[in-house]
């Protein structure tokens, strides 16, 4: 029976020794080294540097042994581990602890040990560097072997302290790269679930992970609905909704961040092993992801193998948890911005239409009528240019978009070719657009190429990229009507035309025999602008 | 004024059902209004001459103008129906293909065509 003590110490040293991260490690020439010293220097046919873990002894070097591991039961290393000091048996077969042992009941078995403890700068102790002999040693080991011993234990621990901060440094600098990684991800994100996908994949390949899955909880059903989730092989899907407790979570009670190296060895907490959806994986970390102060989601990463989470990946899924909050934070704000968007243009569109309605009867029996037509047509012509900004939540228009909405509704959609690129135009010049479009249609229809039926116009433009900044230039071109002349009189229409695109100016227009061209010139930055 | 074709037109914006109202009339229809979907059922349940419904879609109310022109293509199927809002049609609502669907502000010729088509 190990006393509480012990199995305390037997814990701090199996924490320390995952956090070396050293366990099941490939042989390294600095550790095989001093095990070829030890056992040289002491003149024996074996040398090992031995580590304990919980239920086995693992030989991170081993000189005349061929396997890598026994049982901790088997385990000559383990005695007296707790004190710390050096152990020597002259004669394992005198010894009551150890003459029952397989290794020394076996033929050609071992006769004397002497170890030094591999004392880390903590003080704790992880295992021993020992030298075995096949035959028993009447006198123990002699004094200056068992210092040099003790040298090379404390070579030996200050190599396992050297190589782990290597590692630490190495893993560190992957997830500070995967840390930006997810960053730009979530920045970049249309919404949740695409959000919580891409990032579940970094995650789960940073930390060579069975399972990431992004479960948004629901308190109020009991539900936590995996929206997003990265797996390999080795462990099943989790996509779908779950109650909360089969991840192990009860209604009403916060959720905490869970690191469990080991699901199947009972919890220090709880003292019971766990159940449900967790016991699925065998070692475990849920993050939960909170917004104003509740557990809106839950960040878990699953592995299939046991495993030790180093603080520094604990505190990296920390990090990925709250950026997640940003992010989803974000995507709820742009909801609520594109409603309420939604809502002012239907407010506005409403406004739009009384206002029509109140210019219908304001000029209702008088002889105003073709006025009226005028006034609806250009009140229709901003409407499409709304229409067009409110895709891109009045932040910008597309120009094609603009003129073909514009021609649609009016109705000629069918008779203008459109060819250009895309070109971005702020809300001033999308409207000044939408006008000048309108005009240069009813006009074409009154007294140009639509008014004719074979007659059709182009519109096309260009965007320029000169050093001293970019220029559209737009061409209205009307094809198949009558010959053009200058009107004599320059009304309401034909101002708004020369307004141009920036109110600036920058038209062109020609009178040709052919039909009418007006050619729009604006610089890029000043059509982008609000 | 025997044969007048019936319309009727349901907008919960006086302004807009009186513009909607003078524009039908003008063009010789006899026009039926309702402020909302509630009386233009009890218009469709006293009146078998209407030949079409033109709605709004946001109305108070428990009965949407999709949703009564739903109601009116299974109880009185021959009534042609045409649809104005000021909202984008939302995802998930849809209309049948001979329903034409209008964005507000609309052009009231584009209306007149498209009804006086389905009057005829």
């Amino acid at each position: 029976m190990m006393n509480l003590d012990a199995a305390e110490s037997a814990r701090r040293r199996q924490e320390a020794l995952a956090d070396l991260l050293i366990m099941d490690t490939p042989s390294e020439q600095s550790f095989d080294d001093l095990a070829f010293i030890a056992a040289e220097a002491c003149d024996v046919p074996i040398a090992l540097i031995t580590l304990l873990d919980a239920d086995r002894q693992w030989f991170k070097a081993r000189y005349g042994v061929k396997t890598s591991e026994t049982p901790i039961e088997q385990s000559v290393c383990r005695l007296e581990i707790e004190r710390g000091t050096f152990l020597d048996i002259a004669d394992l077969t005198a010894d009551e602890r150890t003459r029952e042992n397989p290794l020394v009941t076996k033929k050609r078995g071992f006769r004397s040990y002497a170890g030094a403890p591999l004392i880390l700068r903590s003080g704790i102790v992880v295992g021993r560097i020992c030298v075995i002999d096949l035959k028993p040693r009447k006198d123990g080991l002699a004094e200056s072997d068992k210092a040099m011993l003790e040298a090379l234990a404390r070579q030996a621990s200050e190599q396992l302290e050297l190589r782990r901060s290597a590692k630490l440094s190495h893993q560190l600098t992957g997830l500070q790269t995967a840390l930006v990684d997810i960053g730009e991800t979530i920045r970049r994100s249309q919404n949740t679930k695409e959000m919580a996908s891409s990032t579940a994949a970094i995650v789960g390949q940073t930390l060579h992970a069975s399972r990431v899955g992004f479960g948004v909880v629901d308190e109020a059903s009991d539900t936590i609905d995996v929206l997003a989730e990265w797996t390999t092989a080795e462990l099943g899907s989790l996509e779908g909704k779950h109650r909360l407790g089969d991840f192990g979570l009860e209604q009403g009670i916060a959720i905490e961040p869970v690191v469990i190296a080991d699901t199947g060895t009972p919890s220090p907490d709880t003292r019971a092993p766990e159940t449900g959806i967790r016991m699925t994986a065998v070692s475990i970390v849920e993050m939960p992801v909170r917004d104003a102060g509740q557990t809106i989601a839950l960040l878990f990463v699953h592995s299939a193998q046991r495993r030790y989470w180093t603080a520094e990946e604990v505190s990296f899924l920390r990090s990925v948890a709250d950026r997640l909050e940003a992010g989803v934070a974000r995507h709820r704000a742009e909801q609520q911005q594109g409603i309420l968007n939604g809502e002012i243009s239907h407010r506005l569109k409403n406004m739009l239409s009384m206002v029509q309605a109140i210019a219908s009867q304001t000029l209702r029996g008088t002889t105003q009528q073709d006025a009226f037509q005028s006034f609806e047509q250009r009140l229709l012509a901003l409407s499409a240019a709304h229409d067009s900004l409110l895709e891109s939540q009045w932040v910008e228009a597309d120009l094609r978009n603009v003129a073909q909405t514009v021609a649609s509704t009016i109705g000629f959609d069918n008779r203008i070719v459109m060819d250009g690129p895309p070109v971005a135009l702020g809300p001033r010049a999308a409207f000044a657009l939408s006008l000048i479009i309108h005009e240069l249609l009813t006009n074409a229809f009154k007294y140009g190429a639509l008014s004719s039926s074979e007659g059709f116009v182009t519109l096309t433009w260009t965007a320029s990229n000169a050093a001293s900044g970019g220029e559209l230039t737009v061409i209205w071109c009307e094809h198949g009507g009558p010959p053009s002349s200058e009107p004599s009189r320059k009304g309401f229409g034909s101002r708004l035309i020369r307004a141009g695109l920036v109110g600036a100016g920058g038209v062109d227009i020609r009178y040709e025999p052919s039909g009418l061209t007006a050619e729009l010139k604006a610089p890029l930055a000043r059509l982008a602008a609000g | 004024m025997m044969d007048r074709k019936v319309i009727l037109v349901v907008e919960d914006e006086p302004l807009v059902l009186m513009f909607a109202t003078d524009m039908l009339e003008e063009a010789g229809f006899e026009v039926l209004s309702a402020i909302d979907a509630e009386a233009a059922l009890t218009h469709l349940e006293v009146r078998d001459d209407i030949r079409v419904m033109f709605t709004d879609v946001d109305m108070p109310g428990d009965i949407n103008g999709i949703q009564l022109a739903a109601n009116v293509r299974s109880r009185w199927p021959a009534i042609n129906i045409v649809i104005t809002s000021g909202k984008p049609l939302a995802g998930g609502w849809m209309l049948p293909a001979d329903v034409p669907f209008f964005s507000k502000p609309y052009l009231h010729h584009r209306i007149l065509t498209v009804i006086e088509k389905m009057a005829a």
